[in-house]
């Protein structure tokens, strides 16, 4: 059985009552799901996020409304990003934007200059950030920042807070303030539901508009499941505790090793290293690690947070290897 | 059945330890007198002691140059060539080509820049090399990272393929404290690709290099002004532009076209100058060196700064294929005019597709 430490999930299953949920939600898959089961768990998202439930958008994971945010508003616009970045759609984006400017954020710090940005506001613009970013776990945007920036009026930012619960930083207290942001969110991480793929928009009052008839029937599993699982929030809140503390323990482990690490705010680490393909190496130790270089920068490796003693066979591998490799490293 | 030639340059490295700055030329001869060692047979037993497949047949090179570090693997072999006591680059070049008549599937080279240059000279692309370092100088991104490195590459060979630049340093400026250096041509190396892709994570730079190109420079002829002079600088992106608008461009030198006509090829500093006069107003298009992310003062050593101040640092265009800038974490500059470096340095914008810029820092 391979340890997977490659895609961002949550090591810990939901709760017995949130999997009862998603089965029994199996019950009438001949039926569509009801709009009625869609709207309590709008109202949950929206007590949870403490926001209107008008505001909430529901989406089979959140790309699938990344994906359609860019075909609806990047048409006749800048769209800018940042590289790296987890982003579905940007082949998609080249056919609808008017020009794509990606900033490139670079190592030790990742961070984004906030003048450079600004400076490119002149023209109609989509902005879309995750934040934390994703590989490298930093908050590249603040809420100055992101006010300077929804001051513009002719620019859209959407904020994918994949990473919220870990990091805690969110701009939800600016969407009534601002029509031109929205917010994407997920229930894949934090929630322990990846396999069921619930993501949600929070959307300002112009995205609003424009995404009034968006598709709302998600699987009937999925929307039970997510239900129980806001529920059950004690427990989600449990493991984000453990997984941060987990990071942690793994980032000072690996500063021990002396390996390079980054620190961030998600439930991942960024590392590098000199090995070269490290990820294989710990692949054929049954241990998949999610290599960085080959669309980005050499010995760049990103770690997603195990269960303990999965971080420890990773811990111990990655040891091995370092002692092995390192006399022939210069 | 993987053909594998090898061939080392049992001199490459010796300066270092010496205090030279290389071995080419007569500089091999004082780096003898000073007592310098040979430090290529580590390099090369070192990556061929960690090859772990077993389906390779080495054609070798004789003695120093290749035969004698391998007798004590196993690998099943054939020399090819014949060499003299010392040792010089023809003996490298000559090999090489010999090796190609051999019908090898990919040649693997030890020592640095300056044998670099010589496979290019007797290969260029036609076979992927990979390429372990072991000399002073190693500005070529061309090399892999250490032996240990040439090794996985050559366990893990794949039929596809990049290009990486060979850098040639003016080794009598390099030993005067100056760095001298122009883009010499480039090597096909195997592209290392990991085995974990998979799962929902797409690729921000899946376009093929090719296609890019392509793109990059149809945005760039679609853009270029009327009465401007464009100065083409070297390396296959730029050459692309070129090949937009059908002018027969040197892939390595630096060459300009106005109004979409070649006016001057293969310019030297004074060149440009006489040209940038006459047309008065001018624009640079340069692409950055892979690896290293040099865009002047290394690569490209006609762009003076004396050039670089008549055309001003607002008249830069670059470009570069999305998948070679996001593998920089910066652009550098080091003209060796500090006033010329420091108005360089800023963020600029790249050009990296149709209508897709990249904003990143120059250092």
């Amino acid at each position: 059985m391979m340890i997977k430490l490659n895609m961002n999930e949550n090591p810990y299953p939901p709760p017995e009552n949130v999997l009862k949920a998603a089965k029994q939600g199996m019950n009438n898959i001949n039926r569509y799901s009801e709009l009625e089961h869609s709207n309590n768990l709008i109202e949950l998202l929206a007590s949870y996020n403490n926001i209107s439930k008008e505001r909430i958008i529901l989406s089979p994971g959140s790309e699938f409304i990344l994906r359609e945010i860019v075909n609806i508003f990047s048409k006749d616009k800048k769209l800018i990003m940042i590289n790296p970045t987890f982003f579905p759609a940007l082949e998609h984006a080249a056919k609808t934007a008017k020009k794509i400017v990606k900033y490139q954020i670079s190592p030790p710090k990742f961070k984004l200059k906030q003048k450079i940005i600004l400076d490119e506001l002149y023209e109609p613009t989509l902005i879309i950030i995750d934040n934390p970013n994703n590989p490298t776990g930093k908050m590249v945007l603040d809420k100055s920042f992101v006010e300077k920036i929804l001051q513009n009026e002719n620019v859209l930012l959407l904020a994918d807070e994949a990473y919220y619960e870990f990091a805690r930083h969110t701009f939800i207290d600016l969407i009534e303030k601002y029509p031109n942001l929205a917010i994407a969110r997920t229930m894949d991480k934090a929630f322990s539901l990846a396999g069921l793929r619930l993501g949600y928009l929070i959307a300002g009052n112009y995205f609003l508009t424009e995404l009034s008839d968006f598709p709302r029937f998600l699987p009937a599993p999925t929307i039970s499941a997510a239900i129980e699982a806001l529920k059950s929030y004690e427990y989600v809140n449990e493991n984000i505790k453990r997984i941060i503390g987990e990071r942690k323990r793994v980032e000072d482990e690996l500063d021990k090793l002396g390996v390079e690490i980054f620190p961030g705010e998600a439930n991942f680490i960024l590392i590098k290293c000199k090995i070269p393909n490290l990820a294989k190496k710990l692949r054929d130790k049954g241990i998949i690690i999610k290599d960085l270089s080959i669309d980005w920068l050499d010995g760049f490796y990103r770690i997603s947070i195990g269960l303990p003693e999965e971080n420890d066979a990773f811990l111990l591998e990655i040891g091995n290897i370092k002692t092995s490799y390192e006399p022939f490293i210069d | 059945m993987l053909k594998v030639g090898l061939i080392v340059n049992p001199i490459s490295g010796m300066g270092g330890s010496v205090g030279l700055k290389g071995t080419d030329g007569n500089a091999y001869k004082r780096a003898m007198e000073l007592g310098a060692k040979q430090v290529t047979p580590q390099r090369a037993e070192a990556a061929l002691s960690l090859i772990k497949r077993n389906d390779i047949y080495l054609f070798v090179a004789p003695g120093k140059m290749g035969e004698d570090y391998i007798k004590k693997f196993n690998f099943k072999y054939k020399v090819v060539g014949k060499i003299d006591k010392k040792t010089t680059a023809e003996d490298t070049k000559r090999t090489a080509k010999e090796m190609m008549e051999e019908a090898i599937d990919l040649l693997v080279f030890v020592g640095g820049d300056g044998t670099a240059r010589d496979i290019y000279d007797a290969i260029g692309i036609s076979v992927p090399v990979v390429a372990i370092p072991s000399g002073v100088k190693m500005f070529s991104s061309v090399f892999a990272l250490s032996p240990y490195a040439a090794a996985e590459m050559i366990d893990s060979y794949a039929k596809e393929f990049i290009e990486k630049e060979v850098l040639d340093i003016d080794e009598d400026a390099f030993r005067d404290n100056r760095l001298a250096a122009k883009l010499y041509g480039y090597l096909k190396v195997p592209k290392t690709k990991s085995l974990l892709q998979g799962g929902k994570e797409p690729s921000t730079t899946s376009k093929p290099e090719t296609e890019n190109k392509g793109e990059i420079a149809r945005y760039i002829v679609e853009n270029m002004e009327k009465d401007i002079l464009y100065i083409l600088g070297p390396g296959t992106t730029v050459k692309s532009i070129a090949d937009e608008l059908n002018v027969n461009k040197t892939l390595l030198g630096v060459d300009s076209v106005y109004n979409k006509e070649l006016v001057g090829k293969d310019l030297n500093e004074r060149g440009l100058i006489k040209l940038i006069k006459k047309y008065k107003k001018a624009k640079i298009i340069v692409t950055p060196i892979g690896g290293n992310g040099f865009i002047f003062g290394r690569g490209s050593k006609q762009i003076t700064p004396g050039v670089l101040r008549l055309v001003g640092e607002d008249n830069i265009i670059i470009v570069s294929t999305a998948g070679k800038i996001s593998k920089l974490e910066c652009l550098r500059v080091d003209t060796g005019d500090a006033e010329v470096d420091r108005r360089l340095r800023k963020f600029v914008k790249v050009i990296s597709g149709y209508n897709e810029e990249t904003i990143v820092e120059v250092k």
